[in-house]
């Protein structure tokens, strides 16, 4: 059947490059670990394996009821397009648009190409089972979500997090910056990359058509950024407008846009101020099981760092922090009277860091972000604090420390 | 596209001729008259209410030859052609999932039925084209022309096989007078005639081959030029559309079985079973050519299918 064939070209066509693999165990290795992601794609991805598979028919018949559902998905309609004209011509590659197109139909068309690559991809390349993103070292099971990114898939993760530990719950695909990642200064319409928390949920009726369904904004620039000198604000996870049900992978003025129905999802779990939302170019999946290993390293810092507040030697406590530390605007000189004061509130009883969360963001720098609940014995409650620390050589220090709540 | 031209028998001069050769004149109001006054008292006469049909599409009232066409498809399911009509209706009012039903279910009653397929490509090709314009969000202003569907208008055999009127259209028409030797024809050296046979024959095959090697030049050069093409469009539009179905197609293979030839004088006849396959559908039937010699070619007059 030479028109099965031919489609079935375009399926492989649109495969990883260096990684070949045949379309069927692609899409049936995707079809099989796809049950929690998004519906919609589940069902374009079957329609791509039965297209590979030669089984033409069924998937047009798939591919109709998809857009009829679905009439704003364009990459839906690039499909049925191609299923309906391979009955009349042969169909070369994915999109395979007769006749001359202007400038603006070949962009967007090489956009559904690659998004339709990018929703392959991520299918495709599945983290590896008990895994989990190398930043997550420490989450407290009251944080009963967490997120992370990863631009080179255009990929969300969402998991549940709980006693036991993370649990991959669905993920999805995303758009990011025209320019790509690494936000450096307002208006560069790249997506930042670090450790961020979805700071608000926005009320969609207070929104335009164009965010779609909803926004959660995330606390970019955060402490580190604004170290950094970086600038911008307006940082979303945000929906669709109503004719579109997905934008292309590079898109945004720096948001992460999410179809509508993958964006109402994400609300309904997720709570605001505690939910982490990691942002990578690429994530590194580590066995969960190692995790303790690997945070042993800085649980020591931490503890040093607690014995010494606990133990009212403020020189000491004081050689945990950066020269150049900053808390809102206050230096070290001018933050020391409050941390002075602090350490006598606790009168040498024993600090507990309760609801303990670090999450560490290496790039040129090595980083984690601390956050917990400050409570010296007998108390039965104490601030929630976060803590920015930096690796000088071999040495923890922190460079911001605020109260969070 | 093949297209037939309805050409009255001339041995059964019918109301149906009549009625035919009106709505050819154009008299349309006059057609149709004479065929509800058929129809008055042959109420279910399908052939009569097939021409109705196209009547009402050629002058106009779509949605009458809608209808016609519909009841037509509820009264004899089994005929191909007035659900390949109804489609060329739906297509002409942008109901293109409504054409492609149509087309489906006439080639569901007859697999091979060749201007059902090449309709059916042009409706897929065009409902590839929405989408493909749903796909990158065009502009609302779709400046593609309509695909140009062939409407049949022949009238169909119902004489065959009990009640189900068997559709015939090709074989009834364009009929070849039988090659009997007459009076100003003496009958020739048999090896003349073989020669004119094998001319013919060749010439035949050349048309088949510029055909599926898409050699546009020498396949409408194998057209004569008083070539009609039957379907009321003008020699340059039938060329038009031909150059398009033809060179849209990446490939097609144009087998010909049980060449037959029949040569009188400067005429020619040649039949033969046709295996048509371009791209992704493939089509067989019969297939009648009527030739005639001029200027030391053997030039197609006359082009017909038959089921």
């Amino acid at each position: 059947m030479t028109k099965g064939l031919a489609v079935l070209a375009f399926v492989l066509a649109c495969s990883v490059p260096g990684t070949p693999l045949h379309a069927k165990d692609a899409a049936t290795q995707a079809g099989l670990r796809l049950v929690s992601s998004s519906r919609a794609e589940a069902r374009l991805i079957e329609i791509y394996r039965l297209t590979g598979n030669g089984h033409i028919s069924e998937a047009l018949t798939q591919a109709r009821k998809l857009v009829q559902d679905h009439p704003n998905f364009q990459l839906a309609h690039l499909v049925y397009g191609d299923l309906l004209a391979s009955r009349a011509r042969p169909v070369r590659a994915i999109g395979d648009v007769p006749g001359p197109l202007d400038t603006s139909a070949r962009s967007t068309l090489s956009a559904l190409h690659h998004e339709a690559q990018m929703r392959i991809k991520a299918l495709r390349e599945r983290p590896p089972a008990h895994t989990i993103p190398s930043q997550f070292l420490a989450l407290s099971p009251h944080v009963k979500h967490a997120i992370a990114i990863d631009a080179s898939r255009s990929r969300l993760y969402l998991f549940a997090n709980s006693e036991q530990g993370m649990t991959l719950l669905s993920d999805y695909y995303i758009s990011v910056g025209k320019l790509g990642i690494s936000k450096n200064v307002e208006g560069d319409r790249r997506t930042p990359l670090g450790v961020y928390f979805i700071t608000n949920n926005l009320d969609p009726k207070s929104l335009g058509d164009f965010y779609g369904t909803g926004a959660l904004p995330i606390n970019y620039p955060n402490v580190l950024d604004t170290r950094r000198g970086k600038t911008g604000h307006g940082i979303w996870l945000h929906g669709t407008p109503p004719n579109q049900f997905s934008r292309a992978p590079r898109a945004t003025d720096g948001c992460v846009v999410l179809a509508n129905p993958d964006l109402n999802q994400i609300i309904r779990t997720v709570q605001v101020r505690a939910t982490p939302v990691v942002i990578s170019q690429r994530l590194e999946w580590v066995p969960e099981h190692s995790t303790v290993e690997r945070r042993k390293p800085f649980e020591q810092v931490l503890t040093a760092w607690r014995n010494a507040k606990s133990s009212g030697d403020l020189n000491q406590l004081l050689s945990f922090y950066t020269a150049d530390f900053n808390s809102h605007g206050k230096t070290l000189r001018e933050w020391v009277p409050s941390l002075r004061n602090e350490v006598k509130r606790v009168r040498g009883r024993t600090i507990q860091l309760k609801d303990l969360s670090y999450l560490r963001w290496t790039d040129h720098a090595d980083t984690m972000v601390v956050t917990f609940g400050e409570v010296p014995d007998g108390s039965r409650n104490g601030p929630t604090k976060r803590q920015y620390w930096i690796r000088e050589g071999d040495q923890w220090k922190i460079f911001f420390e605020g109260v969070i709540g | 596209m093949l297209l037939l031209s309805v050409v009255v028998t001339p041995t059964r001069a019918s109301t149906h001729d009549e009625v035919n050769a009106l709505m050819r004149a154009g008299k349309f109001t006059v057609a149709l008259d004479r065929a509800n006054a058929y129809l008055n008292s042959q109420p279910r006469d399908p052939q009569m209410r097939f021409l109705k049909g196209v009547i009402q599409r050629e002058s106009g009232q779509t949605s009458q030859a809608i209808a016609t066409f519909t009841q037509l498809t509820r009264d004899y399911p089994q005929l191909p052609e007035p659900y390949n009509n109804l489609a060329v209706l739906y297509a002409s009012q942008n109901e293109y999932e409504k054409a492609r039903s149509a087309l489906e279910m006439a080639l569901r009653t007859n697999p091979s039925y060749a201007t059902a397929h090449e309709n059916l490509a042009d409706v897929y090709a065009k409902l590839a084209s929405q989408a493909y314009h749903k796909a990158l969000q065009f502009d609302g202003n779709n400046t593609e022309v309509q695909p140009n569907l062939a409407m049949i208008r022949e009238v169909f055999n119902t004489e065959a096989k009990g009640q189900s009127p068997i559709l015939a259209t090709a074989r009834e028409v364009n009929r070849v007078e039988p090659a009997s030797p007459s009076v100003e024809d003496p009958v020739r050296p048999s090896a003349a005639n073989g020669i004119a046979d094998e001319e013919v024959k060749s010439s035949v095959l050349a048309w088949a081959g510029a055909w599926a090697s898409k050699s546009m030049k020498n396949y409408l050069g194998a057209y004569s030029p008083g070539y009609y093409p039957g379907n009321k469009s003008s020699r340059k539009q039938w060329e038009k559309e031909r150059q398009q179905r033809i060179l849209g197609k990446a490939s097609i293979s144009v087998q010909l079985e049980n060449l037959e030839v029949q040569v009188q004088g400067d005429k020619a006849r040649a039949s033969f079973r046709q295996h048509y396959k371009a791209d992704s559908f493939s089509a067989s039937g019969l297939k009648v050519l009527e030739l005639e010699k001029i200027g030391g070619r053997w030039l197609i007059v006359k082009e017909a299918i038959g089921d």
